[in-house]
């Protein structure tokens, strides 16, 4: 089965960057043990880029930053699938920024035939800051990393 | 660790925030889109070494990083002061049209064209690509994937890297193309101007077939008298890569033609107490507030200003294409220069902005049959002593300026950004001001009024910077209205919690 990592997110805005920190992490701890099947990647786009660069794998795990309305401190890490994305935004709609939802993205895909993965995971930690510009995550994002590495290696370990 | 059912996921602070303000009598003052202002970016730079700046400005937005790696690159040439050789600039001006085919193919088919193919009134749910795709079919669909994906091909081949590029260098560029490539980048080329003119007869069909959306777009509540900037080539034709600031006046004629570098002695900017945007304009005019006209300093930078701000299309087919749009939009030429005079209707940007897709398809099969770019000289060796230096191109959506300044050894000591939407912030409040002075009248909100205001900013294609990566990747809109003391009176939202 052939598996992208994609740690989404701009890696000099503070905590917005923490999933392409975690897609790092994780690259050094395989240390070049990395099985052919993986490709880790990172990049800071969405919407329909971010469906394109999923194409051709059968499973795909996301790593991004969050920013909810509830109470959960900074750090706090979710996981999420796809379902509960559409649930964010139950009606698709075309004003996102630039394109479009990743969820319409991959419906729009779907439709189109083409070749997406059929599982999509997304783990996306609270985020504090992400209006400043800085490489280093606030403590509390910064320390909920390793957790992550953790939580993602699992996922790849166990499909 | 919680498992969510989601409360709203937004990261709405900022982001399609439109604050409306009324009057005493409740009708509309003042309008603005609020756009999230990322801060310490000069902090952050200050104390690098320049040649990193097309490696991290690049990072900076999601949406156009290539366009952000090539203001970067040229500001490096000046920095370094070393011309790139004729195959850099080609080779670099190749790379940039294969941006530019990725990212007008995006705009016009997942964002401002649902709203001509499935209609303004169409519910939002239905306005978006998986609309357009249920309305033109899946073929269509197809080709816009396609051309993606083989300009996606292209940026990474020359860029060096698919997504955020690395392959600009003070005076060069990474990666010469062989033939091989060449020969790609050719049949990709071709195929890109294809698409381009089937693209502009949907428009023709779908849009100017409709003589409901003709109105519309001939409209005076999307109708704006500024002036517009564009860059020029030596023949003040459109260039997307290389040239001189032109502005040309609401009436067509030339207000100032000025190198890049000299962009400070002729662009200001204004702060306004209500809003933390600050909004440039033109010193030689000055500033007179958000209105419109010859007198006033109000410019934008966008694809119809682009058109507006030039003789014409350097190529021949999106040449026939501008000289279409100007007599179908109703312009006369001036008599003098011989020029169309300026078409001031917004929406006609979606129509503009599909032009340049030709150009940009055209101007690639040029470059890609050229001679010189397969030259394999493109790294300079560097021996001289950094200052100062400053880069511009023209982004999609509008001017973009980077200004260096470093100390002797290349340590960044300052940096000045001129992002392309920063040009058009007093342009988009004025059209989202006048889309809702149409919907509100002494205080009462007329239904419609989200759409209307919604049509009249995205034509600018406002960027949100990395807005777009965010979870859940959509753009939640709020419009705020306010009384004259400053007190919320409506709130109208959708895909806000």
């Amino acid at each position: 089965m052939n598996t992208i990592l994609v740690g989404l997110g701009n890696p000099i805005l503070t905590d917005d960057g923490v999933g392409v920190k975690v897609a790092y992490e994780i690259e050094a701890r395989l240390n070049g043990n990395r099985p052919k099947n993986l490709t880790i990647t990172e990049a800071s786009v969405g919407g329909l880029r971010l469906m394109e660069l999923l194409e051709g794998y059968d499973r795909a795990i996301i790593v991004d930053a969050i920013q909810t309305r509830g109470e959960n401190p900074p750090g706090t890490i979710y996981t999420l699938t796809l379902d509960d994305l559409r649930r964010v935004s139950p009606t698709q709609h075309s004003a996102s920024a630039h394109d479009t939802s990743l969820v319409t993205a991959l419906d729009a895909g779907q439709q189109l035939g083409m070749h997406l993965p059929q599982e999509i995971r997304l783990f996306a930690v609270e985020v504090e800051n992400i209006i400043d510009f800085s490489e280093q995550p606030t403590p509390r994002v910064a320390a909920a990393i390793p957790q992550v590495v953790e939580m993602v290696l699992s996922a790849l370990a166990h499909p | 660790m919680k498992r969510i059912t989601i409360d709203p996921i937004t990261r709405l602070e900022g982001h399609g925030k439109i604050e409306i303000f009324l009057d005493d009598d409740g009708n509309v003052a003042n309008a603005y889109l609020q756009i999230p202002e990322l801060r310490g970016f000069e902090q952050f730079s200050v104390g690098r070494p320049a040649e990193e700046m097309p490696r991290i400005t690049n990072r900076i937005c999601g949406v156009c990083p290539e366009a952000h790696h090539m203001a970067g690159t040229k500001a490096l040439d000046a920095l370094f002061q070393v011309q790139p050789n004729d195959t850099v600039r080609k080779i670099r001006e190749l790379f940039y049209m294969a941006f530019y085919c990725t990212d007008h193919t995006v705009h016009f088919y997942a964002l401002g064209g649902p709203d001509f193919v499935l209609g303004p009134d169409a519910p939002p749910a239905e306005r978006n690509i998986l609309g357009v795709i249920h309305k033109v079919g899946v073929d269509i669909g197809m080709q816009v994937i396609n051309c993606r994906k083989r300009n996606h091909h292209v940026i990474q081949m020359l860029g060096g890297r698919g997504i955020h590029p690395v392959a600009g260098l003070p005076g060069g560029w990474s990666v010469a193309v062989n033939a091989e490539m060449r020969q790609e980048i050719e049949k990709i080329a071709r195929e890109n101007i294809e698409f381009a003119e089937f693209s502009l007869k949907l428009f023709d069909d779908v849009v100017l077939g409709n003589p409901d959306y003709v109105d519309l777009i001939l409209s005076d509540i999307f109708t704006e008298s500024t002036y517009y900037m564009g860059t020029v080539d030596a023949n003040n034709q459109i260039n997307f890569y290389d040239g001189k600031i032109r502005v040309v006046a609401p009436d067509g004629e030339e207000l100032v033609q000025y190198e890049p570098k000299d962009y400070a002695k002729h662009i200001a900017e204004r702060v306004e107490p209500w809003s933390y945007l600050k909004f440039p304009y033109l010193k030689d005019v000055g500033w007179k507030g958000f209105v419109d006209g010859k007198d006033s300093g109000v410019y934008q930078a966008t694809p119809l200003s682009r058109l507006n701000a030039s003789d014409g299309m350097p190529t021949p087919k999106a040449q026939e294409h501008y000289e279409k749009f100007y007599e179908t939009l109703g312009s006369e030429k001036l008599p003098a220069s011989r020029r169309y005079k300026p078409v001031h209707h917004r929406l006609a940007t979606h129509w503009a902005r599909l032009i340049e897709l030709l150009y940009a398809a055209e101007r690639m099969l040029e470059l890609a049959t050229d001679s010189e770019i397969t030259n394999p000289d493109v790294r300079p060796v560097i021996n001289t002593t950094p200052n100062e230096g400053i880069g511009s191109v023209e982004a999609p959506r509008g001017t973009l300026t980077h200004h260096y300044k470093t100390d002797e050894n290349g340590i960044l000591t300052k940096v000045n950004l001129i992002v392309g939407t920063t040009n058009n912030y007093a342009p988009i409040a004025m059209s989202i001001r006048k889309a809702a002075k149409g919907l509100i009248k002494n205080g009462k909100v007329t239904e419609g009024l989200l759409n209307t205001v919604e049509m009249a900013f995205r034509n600018y294609d406002p960027c949100m910077s990395c807005a777009t990566h965010s979870l859940p990747g959509q753009m939640p809109l709020e419009v705020t209205i306010r009384n004259a003391k400053g007190e919320v009176i409506e709130r109208l939202q959708q895909y806000v919690g």
